[in-house]
C-alpha cells in the first residue's frame, strides 16, 4: 500500500510509466498464482534433474510426464470437478468416498455378469447421482455445501461398506484390455506410453477448460463465486440456481469417472480407497492457484497443481524418505501457496 | 441467524390459534427439537431391541451400563465439538482437530516412554500438560493463519490436518509407541466417584466453557464476529485477538480429547488416532442446531449432538447390523436433521398449511430464544 501512495505522489511526472506498469501488473496478478505453481513445478523438476539424472537417463523426460499422468489421472479428474465447485465458493467432501463406491460397484456389476458397455456408464452415473444429491441439498434446502457433501460422503462410504468390506478383484476381459491398452512411443529406456486413463483425464481437463472459459455456464460459475452468493449472477439474467446444482453434478460425475480410472489403475474395488482423497483434490486445486472463497482460478492451474502434487511424491520416493514426509511436504507447499495468494490479494487491494 | 421463522411475515391478526398449538409450534421450531427427538427415539428403540439397555447398575462402587458407556463414548466428540462450536461461531472451521489429537497423544506418550518412571504422578502430570500445550501450539498456528494472515479457515486448518499426521509420525518415528502407566491410563478408563473419568472431564470442561462464554462477554463477541467481522471490529471488539484465542481453545480441547481418547489403549497410533474425528465433531455441532455460517451458537445442543452420535454408533451394533454400515446411518440422520431444520422445508410445509386455511392467519409467534439452552 505504501508503494501505491508513493507512486500516486509522483503521478504527474510518471503517468505513462505508471499506467504501463499498472496494465502489466493487472495482467500479471491474475495469473500470478498460476505462475507460482508453474515456477514451483520448474524448481522441483530442476532439483530432480540435478539430483536424480544419470548419464544415460535424464530425470526430466516424457517418461516422467507419462508416469506422473498415469499415477495421478484419477486425481486430475477429481481436481477438475472440484475446481468447478470451489469456483462457486462451495466445497465437495464426498469425492473420495464416491471413488470407493464406484470401484466396488464396478466389481460387483462385473461379477453379476453385466457387459462393460453397461457397467462403465452406470458407474459414472452413480457419481452423478451423488453430485445431484449434494446439489439439491445445497440449492433447494439451503444446507451448507460442507455439511451436504459431508452427509453424502458418509452415505457413499456406508454404501461401499454395505457392498463389501473386502477387496473385490475385477477380472473382466474387456476391462482388463482397456486397462492394458496403451500407445507406445520411443524405445528402450526412453519408452513412454499414453494409456486410456491419460486420454480420459486430459479430455476431461480440455472440456472443463472450454466450458469454463468459453460458455455462458462457465461465466455463471465464476459469477456465483465472485458475486454475493449468486445475487450478481441473478441480476445479470443468468441462472444461479441451475448453475449451482450443475457444478455439484459435474463434480459428482468427475468423481464417477475418477472412480472408473482408479478401478482401471488398481483393477479392484476396495471400501477403504479414497479416504482423504478429497483433501488431495482440494490441495491440488489450491496449489493450482484457485481461491477457496471462489470466483478466482483457472482449471489449467489445477492441472499444474496435480503435477506438483504427483512430483512431490516422486521426489520423496527418489530421496528414500519415509512416506509420512509426503504429508509434511504437501502441508508445507500448501502453506507456501496459501500465504503467497494472501500476499497477492493484499497487494491487489 | 437464529433458527426462527421470520416473525414479521406472520400477520398479527386476532389470536385464533389455541395456546397449545402455539406451544407446540414453538417447541417444534426450536433448533434442538429434531435432534432431541431423534436421540430419544433412538434410545427407546435400543431399549426395546435390547431389554437391558436402559439399566444402570452400581458395581464395585462404579456406575455400569450401556447408557454409562454411551456417555463415556460421547466424551471425545463433546470435547472436540466444544472447541469446534466456538470456532464455527466466529464463522470459521477447524479441520485440524483430528491431527492435533494424534500429535498431542504422540508427544505425551513419547515423553512418558522416555521418562524414568512413567507411573510417577509428577511425570504423568507433565505429560498431560505437554499434550495440552502441544494442542495449544497447533491452535496458535491455526489462529495465526486465520486471524493474523487472514487466510480462509478451511484451508488454513487443512494445512495442519494434512501435515499434522505426518508430524505425529515423525514424533513417534513411525512406530506405535506403547507405554504402561496406570495413572495416565486412568484418564481414559478410570472412575471418579463412580463416574467414568472421561465423562467427568468432559462435563467439567463443558461447564468451564459455558461459564467462560456465557458469563463473560466472550460469547457475544464470538457471535458478533461470526455475523459481521468488520462491523464488530468497528464496534470495538478485538476481533483478531478473540478469533486467535478461540483457535487456541479449540487446539487445547483437541489435545485433551486426544489424551482422553488414547489413554485407555496407551498406544500412540499416529495414523489412526482421531482419524475423521474432525468430521464427527462438525457433525455434532450441526446436530446441536448451530449453523456453519457463524454467529448464533448453542453449546447445550452439543450434549444432544454428542449423545446422538455415540448412540447411533451403538445402535448399529444393538440392532445387529454390520458395524461398517455406521456411516450410512450417520448420513441418514445428518440429512434428515438438516432437511427437517431447513427453512425451505418449513416454508413449503407452512405454505401448504396456510393454503389449507388461508382465512385463519396464525397467531404472532415470538422468536424462540434458544439462549436458555446454553445455561
Amino acid at each position: 500500500m505504501s508503494t501505491d501512495e508513493m507512486v500516486r505522489a509522483e503521478r504527474p511526472a510518471a503517468t505513462v510509466v505508471h499506467r504501463a506498469r499498472r496494465a502489466l501488473s493487472g495482467f500479471d496478478r491474475r495469473f500470478l498464482p498460476v505462475l507460482g505453481t508453474i515456477l514451483t513445478l520448474m524448481i522441483m523438476l530442476g532439483v530432480g534433474q540435478e539430483r536424480y539424472s544419470t548419464e544415460r537417463v535424464d530425470f526430466i523426460s516424457m517418461k516422467l510426464l507419462s508416469n506422473l499422468l498415469v499415477d495421478n489421472s484419477y486425481l486430475l479428474v477429481l481436481a477438475v470437478g472440484m475446481t468447478f465447485v470451489i469456483l462457486t465458493g462451495g466445497i465437495d467432501l464426498s469425492v473420495g468416498a464416491v471413488v470407493a463406491l464406484v470401484g466396488l460397484s464396478i466389481a460387483e456389476m462385473f461379477s453379476a455378469g453385466l457387459p462393460i458397455v453397461v457397467v462403465l456408464p452406470v458407474a459414472v452415473l452413480i457419481g452423478t447421482t451423488c453430485g445431484l444429491l449434494i446439489g439439491v441439498m445445497v440449492q433447494v434446502f439451503d444446507i451448507q455445501p460442507f455439511i451436504a457433501s459431508l452427509a453424502v460422503m458418509f452415505l457413499a462410504r456406508g454404501l461401499a461398506n454395505v457392498i463389501s468390506v473386502n477387496s473385490l478383484k475385477i477380472d473382466d476381459d474387456g476391462f482388463s484390455a482397456l486397462a492394458a491398452w496403451s500407445l507406445k512411443f520411443g524405445e528402450g529406456r526412453e519408452l513412454w506410453r499414453i494409456n486410456a486413463s491419460i486420454v480420459v483425464a486430459l479430455s476431461v481437463l480440455l472440456i472443463a477448460f472450454l466450458v469454463l472459459h468459453y460458455t455462458r455456464f462457465g461465466r455463471s460459475v465464476y459469477g456465483l463465486g465472485a458475486g454475493d452468493g449468486g445475487a450478481a449472477v441473478n441480476l445479470m439474467g443468468l441462472r444461479p440456481a441451475r448453475t449451482r446444482v450443475w457444478v455439484y453434478v459435474i463434480s459428482g460425475t468427475c468423481a464417477g469417472i475418477a472412480g472408473v480410472l482408479f478401478a482401471l489403475y488398481t483393477k479392484s474395488g476396495f471400501n477403504l480407497t479414497g479416504i482423504g482423497m478429497e483433501l488431495d483434490a482440494i490441495a491440488a486445486v489450491v496449489i493450482g492457484g484457485t481461491l477457496l472463497s471462489g470466483g478466482v482460478g483457472f482449471v489449467l492451474g489445477t492441472g499444474a497443481g496435480v503435477l506438483v502434487y504427483g512430483l512431490i511424491q516422486v521426489l520423496i520416493a527418489r530421496e528414500g524418505l519415509d512416506s509420512w514426509w509426503t504429508r509434511v511436504f504437501i502441508g508445507v507447499v500448501l502453506l507456501a501457496f496459501v500465504v503467497l495468494q494472501r500476499v497477492l490479494a493484499v497487494r491487489r487491494r | 441467524m437464529s433458527p426462527t421463522t421470520a416473525p414479521g411475515q406472520r400477520a398479527a391478526g386476532p389470536a385464533r390459534g389455541s395456546r397449545g398449538a402455539d406451544v407446540w409450534r414453538e417447541v417444534t421450531h426450536h433448533g434442538l427439537f429434531w435432534p432431541l427427538l431423534a436421540l430419544v427415539l433412538l434410545i427407546l428403540a435400543c431399549g426395546v431391541a435390547s431389554p437391558g439397555f436402559l439399566d444402570v447398575t452400581v458395581r464395585d462402587g462404579h456406575l455400569f451400563g450401556q447408557l454409562v458407556d454411551l456417555m463415556r463414548n460421547s466424551a471425545t466428540p463433546l470435547l472436540l465439538a466444544l472447541g469446534m462450536c466456538l470456532v464455527i461461531a466466529t464463522g470459521g472451521i477447524d479441520l485440524s482437530v483430528g491431527a492435533v489429537m494424534a500429535i498431542a497423544l504422540a508427544v505425551s506418550l513419547t515423553y512418558l516412554d522416555n521418562a524414568a518412571d512413567p507411573s510417577a504422578p509428577g511425570t504423568v502430570l507433565t505429560a498431560v500438560l505437554l499434550g495440552l500445550a502441544v494442542g495449544g501450539l497447533g491452535g496458535m498456528f491455526n489462529g495465526a493463519m486465520v486471524a493474523g494472515l487472514g487466510i480462509q479457515p478451511f484451508i488454513a486448518t487443512m494445512i495442519l490436518m494434512v501435515a499434522g499426521r505426518g508430524i505425529a509420525m515423525l514424533i513417534t518415528q513411525g512406530q506405535i509407541t506403547t507405554v504402561t502407566s496406570p495413572p495416565f491410563k486412568s484418564i481414559g478408563s478410570g472412575f471418579v466417584l463412580g463416574v467414568p473419568t472421561p465423562v467427568v472431564i468432559a462435563v467439567v470442561t463443558f461447564g468451564l466453557v459455558v461459564l467462560l462464554v456465557r458469563r463473560t462477554a466472550l460469547g457475544m463477541f464470538l457471535e458478533s464476529i461470526g455475523i459481521n467481522r468488520e462491523a464488530s471490529r468497528l464496534a470495538g471488539v478485538r476481533s483478531r485477538r478473540t478469533t486467535w484465542t478461540v483457535y487456541v481453545i479449540a487446539g487445547v480441547l483437541a489435545g485433551l480429547a486426544g489424551l482422553v481418547y488414547g489413554a485407555p489403549t496407551m498406544a500412540a497410533d499416529a495414523n489412526n488416532i482421531g482419524l475423521m474425528k474432525e468430521l464427527d465433531a462438525i457433525m455434532v455441532v450441526v446436530l446441536g442446531g448451530t449453523k456453519l455460517d457463524g454467529g448464533r451458537f448453542y453449546l447445550g445442543g452439543l450434549l444432544v449432538g454428542a449423545m446422538l452420535l455415540s448412540t447411533l454408533e451403538r445402535a448399529v451394533i444393538i440392532f445387529q447390523l454390520p458395524s461398517q454400515t455406521t456411516p450410512l446411518f450417520k448420513a441418514l440422520v445428518l440429512i434428515a436433521v438438516c432437511v427437517a431444520a431447513s427453512p425451505t422445508l418449513r416454508a413449503m410445509l407452512r405454505g401448504r398449511r396456510r393454503a389449507d386455511r388461508s382465512d385463519a392467519p396464525a397467531a404472532p409467534v415470538e422468536t424462540t430464544p434458544a439462549q436458555e439452552v446454553t445455561a
